[in-house]
């Protein structure tokens, strides 16, 4: 593929898509450069506990594609870097990559002295503010590449000099500034993923209740590295929840919030219901759905968890949730029934449907957008798009569209 | 690898963790040609300092005992240009970090003859190490795509584009596939909103347009022979053809579920009763007639889930059949709005995007929707469709004049396995002395008869002619991570016979495909390991001269990789090899190694490891791990400040698979009190990246447990145990459980022998 | 067990979706209205199995159904409708439906019911009967009557009865307004009927009613919908109060007329009663009476007309021509009832009065006529439904 060396491929965002897309491209012989957002790679699944319907970690898979990165000279990895300008070109397209600040730069070895100096504590990203971690830190164990980061920001000047000085190999820089690099690149995969929905937009549904808590937030809480050190506990008292429910399309499906099916919902929460009752087998897990959506071999895991004592699957979708003296209450009409129900629940968990990130994001090279902010493919311009940017699905489907979204870049850039 | 030099580095507290001097003399000791300390080995000037020591001594290998192989990858990674073995040991993680002086149960000497053992092990392991030649074969560009569904068809047209030749070969007389006479597809773009034209008229246009396309129509595959990047095909059709192909795309698509099994949903009492795709028929026709009296229908009733989702016929769903009914909903209202549509479910998928297309079509058509199950359906004229569950109340009847029964979709796949255990079982019924193998091969020969002449690639496989499958007749893969990787090397399943999808997905799922087979024969040309050691060049090397034609190499080759003469002799096919090594654990006669790995090294460097001979002071127990799930976990404990046992000696191996028994003896002859082998989860979700590895670990080291009473051993000095990835907070418990277990055990009896 | 025939339904159908029911082919099941509703009962819940059974064209089950007269339309299920579907309106469209085909007789029920096309009938209707009926006897001329002979509309302070004789008022409204109390029973039976099939009641209907009554007279179901949105309750209240009063004050007006005469004279011995002369004075309680209800009647409409515009349009809901009908049948009874009243006290316009006047008998007849079959008529089938609701164990 000499060619295709000619014209690297750009590939925006390094989570699952991002990653599967440079690599397959690379390993075919295209010079790939993968920009990524957050200061380490992995995107979303990183925070997840167990991939359904096999409930194994997705650190094991992303293991093995760091691997395939490192080993591989082909691709270039810029962290901390955002894709903020973008010009058509005939070979392609002329982007800016800006990197933020490398207060902790490549000298770091990951050996933890800085954090040994460093007092200040800030929400942690990683677990979605769940709990609080040093200032200066590695950003979760897993991380790649294995370099701690620094909220600069966060400490006063004389802390900062202190982590410094810590620091025996000269890693971190307190004066680092802001850098950009204009590249020259043949095709572009845009594989810039999804943020969960907000839970303040679901009022209805007691968003603003601490024990309503959110899908992506209940994987911080069941995985090993999380917040609670892998415990689902009730965050209002600590207490492991007896009732816990699932509240599905929490926003998904629904013309006042997200207008279409978030497609992975109703699977994670049947995986969700196998986390808690792993944990506490007596607690009584109920799903309230509209429609249980799992497509092909899924259901095995749909009619595997369905049939686990103590889970019930619910037809009605939940209307109102409200704090009631001891426990909360959801309003909600048994269909089967046509009964109206008050049901109660120590901790709820609202499956909140995936917002593109491309939505908010105005770059010239998303040059076809959907109103719901998915981006669309324009091969003509040599754009194409992977994973959860592109419509909502889970990680399997993710994978197999970024492995073809890599070879429509490859064909755009003019790999033959 | 002889002329060796170990490169200590004492930045990260490995300098005060260890008692340097006493480390680097260790290795000397092993007659090492060099040693070096620095503070920061990954650093500029640590690196140079490593150069300059390698061309110095004109070093041949080189051990870097610092950090984790998952710290500072690209740092070092230069250094291989410069020497052609280098081994690094994780004294950081695996020592100084996990076994600080202070710790409670640790002290700094225990440390520091830890490091020394990694120290000598990686020694040992380099010793053995030889110089890497890539393989260089002639490797041939073509793709062969089988089947030319829409998938098949995207596939032949992406790896054209990719600049590779292509031979599509379809069984049919016409290309196109379930998809050929469909009048619309689902929508792919927005607004999501409609049907859209049927793409596969234009896709068949662009193949015969595309003069890098060969297409075989009336084409079945009678042979395959050899390895991906020389695979010999011969084709009989028309005229029998013979050709040398790169890889694979296998897109031979799906079968509609037989509507004959469906005579609970009355399917064969009413010839107003249709299928789907009969009715699909009907609608490319533009006339909406009843079969039976040719009257147009006041009501079309459709009922969902035919066949699907039920323990009686497909367990799965079909994933496609909700929204292609709501498409066909869309063209009856095309061809008469007069006509009602009534559409029976159990739940709406219409995931994603496919929201839009849900009320799109309810919106334009305006069907009435009812959740229901069909207890029965009777014909009086009109059809009466019994209900129970539904929405409507309790057992109704709800009238219809046709009834459209959205059936399933049956993989068109062959199991491999079974067929070639099916082949095997009847050669035994015939040939056996043994009167119950006789018996029972018969008996299993009968099960699997219904295999008999599914083949469909025809692979010259000892382990079967195809794929082999994982359930409901699906080619086994890992298939959230990495969905295209077959058991078969350059082999790639696409469409509906890869999983349940809709005509999108199959679509995206043919590029995917192409794009892997594309990038097989890339590296086949590179001489590299395809997934998921993409880019090894080293490769078995089997001594024949000693082998004894156990076959236990080629059975347990989860990837197919070696065939077998007619005496029994393995036929290595190294284009087929994945690079796990479980050939190499499988060997009793250890007479299969790669350049870089080998039975013989792992066995050197326990023995290289210091026994103390007073069990009472410092017993040693050997850990052999996984490489890319416990290994990773045990240093993640470490950097989580996680201490463990400080007698356990780890060595990290490519697959759990690749363990020989060997290993177990050469360790407890040697006075080691205990082995304990962790490696990923197996059974139906497997975790270990080579599908059985850990699997076959387990049932081997079941086998050595007479064995080892034999020598008077109790079997419990052996352990296995699985363990994810994630499980960092587990593995040293597990350690640590293990130790104690031995301990009361009391020493190794052979201790000191 | 429940059949789904094909015809039948199929024909319920199209008229639904004629009446506004269009949006009911969009829902999908999820029972997000019902369970926001406050008002629907625990173990017989609406609107989503309304809406469904709608989609089917199972009117026959939805015509007992007290479901859909229980709604007070807040449209709280409207606004939170995850596909738009506005349960609230479909409620509407039903309610009209049942009022159409519970009608007595069947087809003047069709005939309001499609009001778009049939208004011009039912307004200028009754108007020309009267104009007829007037010609007819009084000629617009002079006219004798208990008052002694009476000059025609020439003169300037007259009584209007001179060309209008009460005598006609009477038999004619008397007649409408038996005939509205035959189709309201008739249609009231029927639905109490089938309510009853669906349902078993038991207790006392009176004493149900009592509660039901003293419910609707504070209006307490309307506080308890329409959470956080501006309520329609009190506009609602002032309407329904002031159709009270004006029909109280008409009925005291009918009485005093004939004061004078013996057999009711021992009555206007009473206090209150004692000063009465005719005409009334403006300033008599009863006029007071009779404007304060007019009041009432204007700012209560004013209010709800003002509400909608204030609500976005999903709390709103649809207005469909059935509404519409009625609500312009009492528009056009309150203006014409001022003018004439105008015309006669405060501007003597006596041609421009008579005109007025006899517009105002026309349309108020067509309000009787149309009673049963108007909007109008939800105050009798929500009662019957509220009444119902307490005798199955609801609140």
């Amino acid at each position: 593929m000499s060619e295709a060396k000619a014209s690297p491929l750009l590939v925006i965002g390094a989570g699952i898509a991002g990653v599967t897309a440079a690599l397959e491209a690379a390993e075919m012989g295209s010079d790939v450069v993968l920009v990524e957002e957050l200061p380490s790679i992995g995107g979303r699944v990183m925070r997840i506990n167990n991939y359904f319907p096999k409930l194994c970690p997705p650190s094991c898979g992303m293991e093995i594609n760091t691997r395939r990165l490192e080993r591989n000279p082909r691709i270039r990895v810029m962290t901390s870097s955002k894709v903020t300008a973008a010009v058509k070109t005939d070979s392609g397209w002329a982007v800016t990559v800006t990197t933020a600040p490398a207060f902790v730069n490549s000298k770091c070895t990951a050996c933890g002295d800085c954090a040994e100096a460093c007092t200040t504590m800030v929400p942690d990203p990683h677990n979605l503010g769940l709990n609080e971690a040093k200032a200066i830190r590695l950003p979760h164990l897993n991380a790649w590449p294995k370099r701690y980061v620094f909220n600069r920001d966060a400490v006063s000047d004389k802390e900062a000099k202190k982590i410094a000085d810590a620091c025996g190999f000269g890693a971190i820089d307190l004066d680092a500034t802001e850098t950009t690099e204009d590249i020259e690149v043949g095709a572009v995969v845009v594989a810039t993923g999804w943020r969960p929905y907000p839970l303040e937009n679901l009022d209805d549904l007691g968003g603003d209740i601490d024990d309503v808590i959110s899908n992506v937030q209940m994987e911080r809480m069941a995985s090993t590295g999380g917040p609670t050190d892998g415990k689902i506990l009730c965050p209002s008292n600590g207490e492991p929840p007896k009732k816990v429910a699932f509240v599905q399309c929490a926003g998904s499906r629904d013309v006042n919030h997200l207008n279409y099916c978030s497609g992975i919902c109703c699977l994670a929460s049947l995986k969700q219901a196998t986390y808690v009752k792993e944990q506490i087998p007596d607690a009584e897990v109920t799903m309230y759905y509209i429609d249980r959506r799992a497509p092909g071999r899924n259901e095995d895991f749909l009619l595997k968890v369905a049939e686990m004592d103590g889970v019930n699957l619910f037809k009605g979708k939940v209307g109102r949730i409200e704090k009631a003296k001891k426990q909360l209450k959801l309003h909600v009409e048994d269909v089967e029934n046509v009964k109206l129900i008050e049901a109660d629940a120590d901790l709820v968990v609202l499956a909140t449907g995936m917002v593109p990130n491309a939505i908010d994001d105005d770059l010239a090279l998303f040059t076809r957008k959907d109103e719901e902010g998915f981006v669309l493919d324009d091969l003509e311009s040599g754009v194409t798009v992977a994973g959860v940017a592109r419509r909502p699905e889970d990680v399997a489907s993710s994978v197999r569209d970024a492995t073809g979204a890599a070879a429509r870049a490859v064909i755009a850039a003019g790999g033959r | 690898m002889d002329k060796l030099g170990v490169f200590l580095c004492t930045g990260c507290g490995i300098g005060d963790g260890v008692d340097v001097d006493e480390v680097l003399e260790a290795a000397n000791e092993k007659g090492c040609t060099a040693t070096l300390t620095h503070e920061c080995l990954c650093g500029p000037e640590g690196i140079d300092a490593i150069r300059g020591c390698i061309s110095e001594n004109s070093l041949d290998g080189i051990l870097l005992a610092a950090c984790s192989e998952r710290a500072k990858a690209p740092e070092f990674a230069p250094l291989s240009e410069e020497v052609p073995a280098v081994f690094r040991t994780a004294i950081r993680e695996h020592c100084t970090w996990s076994h600080p002086a202070d710790a409670e149960g640790q002290d700094a000497e225990d440390t520091t003859m830890l490091a020394q053992d990694l120290v000598r092990m990686g020694l040992a392991r380099l010793s053995g190490m030889k110089p890497v030649e890539p393989l260089q074969e002639e490797i041939s560009d073509v793709v062969l795509v089988v089947g030319s569904g829409r998938a098949g068809l995207e596939a032949a047209l992406t790896a054209s584009r990719l600049g590779h030749p292509v031979t599509l070969v379809e069984q049919g007389s016409k290309l196109g596939g379930l998809l050929a006479d469909q009048v619309s597809i689902p929508p792919e773009e927005p607004p999501y909103d409609a049907p859209v034209p049927n793409p596969v008229p234009g896709l068949i246009a662009e193949i015969e347009a595309d003069d890098r396309i060969q297409v075989l129509t009336d084409t079945v595959i009678a042979k395959i022979t050899g390895q991906p990047g020389q695979m010999e095909v011969t084709f009989e059709g028309p005229e029998t053809i013979e050709q040398t192909i790169g890889s694979i795309v296998q897109a031979t698509g799906a079968k509609p579920y037989p509507a004959d099994n469906l005579g609970h949903l009355g399917y064969g009492t009413s010839a107003d009763i249709v299928t789907s795709y009969d009715f699909e028929k009907m609608l490319a026709s533009g006339t909406i007639a009843r079969p039976s009296d040719g009257k147009k229908p006041e009501r079309i009733a459709f009922i969902q889930c035919a066949g699907s989702r039920d323990p009686d016929h497909l367990n799965y769903c079909s994933s496609e059949c909700c929204v292609n009914t709501l498409r066909q909903v869309a063209e009856v209202d095309k061809i008469d709005p007069s006509i009602e549509n009534a559409v029976i479910y159990r739940d709406i998928r219409a995931p994603g995007l496919m929201e839009h297309f849900f009320v799109g079509i309810q919106k334009s058509a305006g069907m009435m929707m009812t959740r229901g199950d069909v207890v029965g359906i009777e014909a009086n004229g009109r059809l009466n469709i019994n209900l129970s569950n539904s929405l409507l109340g309790d057992n109704v009847d709800v009238e219809a004049d046709l009834v459209v029964l959205a059936v399933g979709m049956v993989p068109s796949s062959a199991d491999g396995e079974l067929i070639r255990e099916l082949h095997d079982s009847r050669h035994q019924a015939e040939h056996s002395e043994s009167s119950q193998v006789r018996e029972a091969s018969a008996k299993r020969a009968e099960e699997l008869k219904d295999h008999e002449g599914t083949e469909i690639l025809n692979l010259e496989y000892r382990q079967g002619p195809d794929l082999p499958t994982l359930k409901y007749g699906f080619p086994d893969s890992h298939f959230i991570c990495f969905p295209y990787e077959t058991r078969r090397t350059g082999i790639y399943a696409a469409g509906t016979v890869h999983a349940p999808m809709d005509c999108a997905q199959s679509a995206e799922d043919g590029l995917g495909a192409a794009m892997k087979a594309v990038q097989c024969i890339e590296m086949a040309k590179r001489g590299e390991a395809v997934h998921p050691r993409s880019g090894d060049t080293a490769y078995p090397d089997f001594f024949l001269q000693r082998c004894t034609q156990c076959k236990r190499c080629t059975e347990e080759c989860p990837f197919g990789t070696i065939n077998e003469d007619e005496k029994g002799t393995p036929q290595f096919n190294p284009l087929r090899c994945r690079r796990c090594g479980i050939c190499m654990g499988a060997c009793p006669e250890r007479i299969i190694s790669f350049q870089d790995y080998s039975v013989h090294m792992v066995a050197e460097m326990i023995k290289s490891m210091s026994i103390p001979e007073d069990y009472e002071e410092k017993p040693r127990i050997l850990a052999i791990m996984c490489e890319n799930d416990a290994v990773p976990a045990l240093e993640a404990a470490a950097a989580d400040g996680a201490t463990w046992n400080p007698w356990v000696r780890v060595i990290p191996v490519r697959c759990l698979g690749s363990t020989n028994i060997v290993w177990i003896a050469e360790a407890l002859s040697a006075g080691v009190d205990g082995v304990i082998l962790i490696g990923c989860k197996y059974g139906d979700d497997y975790q270990c990246h080579y599908v059985r590895g850990s699997e076959l670990a387990n049932t081997r080291l079941g086998n050595v447990g007479e064995t080892l009473q034999r020598l008077a051993l109790e079997p419990e000095r052996i352990k296995v145990v699985e363990l994810s990835h994630d499980e960092f907070d587990r593995v040293p418990k597990v350690l640590d459980e293990f130790a104690e277990e031995l301990d009361e055990m009391g020493p190794n009896p052979l201790k000191g022998f | 067990m429940a059949t789904i025939p094909i015809e039948h339904s199929s024909d319920s159908r199209r008229e639904f979706l004629r009446l506004g029911g269009e949006n009911a082919m969009h829902c999908y099941q999820c029972a997000t209205c019902s369970s926001v509703c406050e008002l629907a009962p625990a173990d017989n819940p609406f609107p989503r199995r309304q809406i469904l059974l709608a989609q089917w064209g199972l009117f026959d089950e939805l015509m007992g159904d007290p479901g859909p007269w229980l709604c007070h339309q807040c449209n709280d299920c409207s606004v939170r409708c995850p596909r738009d579907v506005r349960p609230g309106d479909i409620m509407a469209s039903l309610r009209a439906m049942t009022v159409e085909k519970l009608a007595f007789p069947n087809f003047l029920g069709s005939l309001v019911g499609n009001v778009q096309k049939s208004w011009p009938l039912l307004v200028f209707g009754p108007i020309l009967f009267w104009v007829v009926l007037l010609g007819l006897t009084t000629g617009f001329g002079e006219v004798e009557t208990h008052h002694g002979l009476v000059p025609g509309p020439a003169m300037g302070q007259y009584f209007y009865d001179a060309l209008v004789p009460h005598s006609l008022i009477y038999i004619v409204n008397f007649a409408a307004v038996g005939f509205v109390c035959l189709a309201l029973f008739m249609s009231g039976t029927k639905f109490w009927k089938l309510m009853g099939d669906k349902q078993k009641r038991s207790g006392s209907f009176i004493g149900a009613l009592i509660g039901v009554v003293i419910a609707i007279a504070f209006h307490t179901r309307f506080s308890s919908c329409e959470r956080g949105v501006p309520k329609r309750r009190w506009g609602h209240f002032m309407v329904m109060w002031g159709f009270v009063g004006a029909a109280v004050a008409s009925g005291f007006a009918v009485v005093f007329l004939y004061a004078d005469i013996p057999p009711f004279s021992w009555f206007f011995a009473l206090p209150f009663f004692s000063d009465i002369g005719y005409p009334v004075p403006i300033t008599h309680w009863n006029k007071w009476l009779a404007n304060i209800s007019a009041v009432l009647l204007v700012v209560g409409g004013i209010m709800l007309f003002a509400n909608r515009l204030k609500r976005g349009d999903k709390l709103v809901g649809q207005t469909t021509a059935f509404d519409r009908f009625f609500l312009w049948l009492v528009l056009a009874v309150i203006a014409t009832g001022v003018l004439t009243e105008v015309f006669r006290f405060v501007v003597p316009v006596p041609m421009a009065g008579l005109v007025v006047y006899v517009v105002h008998l026309g349309v108020v007849l067509s309000l009787f006529l149309t009673l049963p079959y108007s909007k109008f008529a939800h105050i009798f089938y929500r009662t019957l439904a509220m009444v119902h609701e307490r005798m199955t164990g609801g609140k």
